[in-house]
Formats: structure tokens, C-alpha cells, sequence
């Protein structure tokens, strides 16, 4: 079963050839806010590799590619300048290595993934719970503020300010996990 | 990230070159990069305004024409677009305009005429240079 991964626009390059796919990309993204992720669509065997480098040379972070009736879906997220800048608040943290340990103990974990669902459908810690941080307001009811929650993101600021409004809500037994699924080494789980 | 910059010389004519020149051009945009290209010579064919005429294929290699519209490539004149609006300065040779006996009106919006020493002070400060 194929899911569609959920983006905040797309980019129609099929038949285009290079260097179409990337100029198109840039245009794209300066259509969407720091955070959100693009879809590009290309049929151009250039852009696997083209785009992965415009990625890296713009900063912005190129989250996977799933190929589809031989049409390229690349799904990037826009950098963001706070996520590079802000220090981290939230003083209760746990590190990748104690989150994986207490994983392996078979103590029953609560992973809350505050990552965007295209970051998430590539990759996340097996049965860990998908509420974007965008959706936060809205999905806050799914949550039991008793329950305790082991926050992951990227590099660990996205989730530091998910806890920080989790704590202000009464969540009293959350905890950041740092860096994140940037340094995950454990057990992962994708979507097919 | 400091902005890399970019400098071409497009000296030669024909499709092919038109392709070389503004693909990378274009592709350079794309990365952020400041992107300067000095037309000179059979190079001024490509900003011409009657570009689309006067750049054909090399004989030898009209076998790509059929190509080039299978992998439904870009026109020149939608590279040109491209360039433009993301801000690729196009600067024409003045002196072999003048040697052919051209003005800027023979060229398309857009373009600056310039010397030689207006193209080396922009690529003193280039990380790339490229000749075609």
C-alpha cells in the first residue's frame, strides 16, 4: 500500500528536462513558509541527483524520494532560520542513546514525532506517534497530559518548543529528546 | 552561506553553445549563485533578437533535433526568461557589436554593453569560470 505523504505544495515538472526541474524548485520554494515541505514531481532522470545537490547548497533539507510509474516524487522541507539560531529551552531532555536503552528495556514508550509527515513516512522510531508541530493546537486532545511523552524531531528544536507548550498545557511528563532522528542510531520503521 | 558567483564567456555560435551557456547559467541561478556572462563574437547570436533563426545545429548534428524535442528541452527563448528574472546579467561586448556594426537595439531587454574590463572586474571575484 503506497500512503500520500501530506505537503504544502507541489511542483509539476514531468516532461521537463534540465534544467527545468531545479529552477522550477527554487521558484517553489519561495512559495512556502520556513518548515513546510515541497513535492517535486519530475520524469527527469537528472533531477535524483540534481536536486539532492541544489539541497545541499541551498540549506534546505531534502527529506527522500519515492518513485512512481517511472515519475520522481523528491519531498524537501524549507530551512528555517530559528532552527539554526535558537538555543534550547526545555530543560528536561534525554539523549537518542538513554531513549534507545529504555527502548531495549520493553518499557512501554510513549515517542511523540513533532516533524512534518513527509519527514515522517521516510523514517521515524518504530510506533511512535505522528502529530506535526503545525497541528499541535488541533491535535493536542490525542494526548493524555499524565502520559509520558518522549518528544523527537529532527535536531531537537522543533520538539523543545513542542514541549515548552505542552508543558505550559499541564503535560507534566514530557521530555525533549536531543539531537533527535538526525543522530538516531536505533530501530527505524518507513512507510512503503 | 556567502553566495558563489559565477562568470561566462560565451564566445561561439550555434544551438549547441546557446544550450551550454544557458543551462548552466540558469542551473546556477537555481543554486543561489550570482550569475554574469559576457557575450562575445559569434556568442552575441544567442541575446540577438533574432536569435531564434540565426542559432541552428552544427550539420553534423542535426540527427538531435529530433532529440532535443523528445526530451522536450526548453527553448532559448524560455532560458533567456528564466535568466532574466532570476537576475543572470547579460552583458554584450561592445567592441565586436561595434565591429559588426550592431547597436543595443539589435539585442533583447535587458542586457548591458560592456568591455572587457567590466567582464574581468565581475569575474576577479567568480569561484567559477567557464569559456564556451
Amino acid at each position: 500500500m503506497t500512503t500520500v505523504i501530506q505537503t504544502n505544495h507541489v511542483v509539476m515538472c514531468e516532461g521537463m528536462a534540465c534544467p527545468m526541474p531545479v529552477v522550477k524548485t527554487k521558484k517553489g520554494m519561495e512559495e512556502i513558509q520556513s518548515g513546510e515541505v515541497l513535492e517535486v514531481r519530475a520524469t527527469d532522470k537528472g533531477s535524483v541527483a540534481d536536486l539532492q545537490s541544489w539541497s545541499s547548497r541551498t540549506g534546505h533539507q531534502y527529506i527522500g524520494l519515492k518513485e512512481k510509474d517511472g515519475v520522481f516524487h523528491h519531498y524537501l522541507r524549507k530551512a528555517s532560520e530559528h532552527e539554526t539560531k535558537n538555543e534550547m529551552k526545555f530543560p528536561h531532555v534525554i539523549s537518542n542513546a538513554e531513549l534507545a536503552e529504555k527502548m531495549s528495556t520493553s518499557e512501554k514508550i510513549h515517542v511523540l514525532d513533532v516533524r512534518e509527515p513527509a519527514e515522517y513516512s521516510f523514517e521515524r522510531i518504530p510506533g511512535a506517534i505522528s502529530i506535526p508541530m503545525s497541528e499541535l493546537e488541533e491535535k493536542i486532545t490525542q494526548l493524555q497530559t499524565d502520559q509520558q511523552y518522549y518528544v523527537v524531531c529532527k535536531s531537537g528544536n522543533r520538539s523543545d518548543r513542542v514541549c515548552q507548550l505542552l508543558d505550559e498545557r499541564g503535560f507534566s511528563k514530557v521530555k525533549n529528546v536531543v539531537p533527535g532522528m538526525s543522530g538516531w542510531l536505533g530501530a527505524t520503521e518507513r512507510d512503503e | 552561506m556567502a553566495n558563489k558567483r559565477v562568470a561566462i564567456i560565451a564566445s561561439s555560435g550555434g544551438l549547441e553553445t546557446a544550450y551550454k551557456v544557458l543551462n548552466i547559467a540558469t542551473a546556477a541561478a537555481a543554486l543561489e549563485a550570482e550569475v554574469g556572462i559576457f557575450f562575445t563574437f559569434e556568442g552575441l547570436s544567442i541575446i540577438h533578437n533574432h536569435s531564434e533563426q540565426m542559432l541552428q545545429l552544427k550539420p553534423e548534428n542535426a540527427g538531435l533535433a529530433e532529440g532535443f524535442k523528445k526530451a522536450n528541452v526548453p527553448t532559448i527563448a524560455q532560458l533567456l526568461e528564466i535568466a532574466k528574472e532570476t537576475g543572470v546579467r547579460m552583458i554584450a561586448c561592445q567592441m565586436t557589436v561595434d565591429v559588426m556594426g550592431l547597436d543595443k537595439e539589435d539585442f533583447i531587454d535587458g542586457i548591458e554593453l560592456g568591455g572587457a574590463a567590466t567582464y574581468l572586474d565581475y569575474a576577479f571575484d567568480a569561484e567559477v569560470t567557464l569559456n564556451f
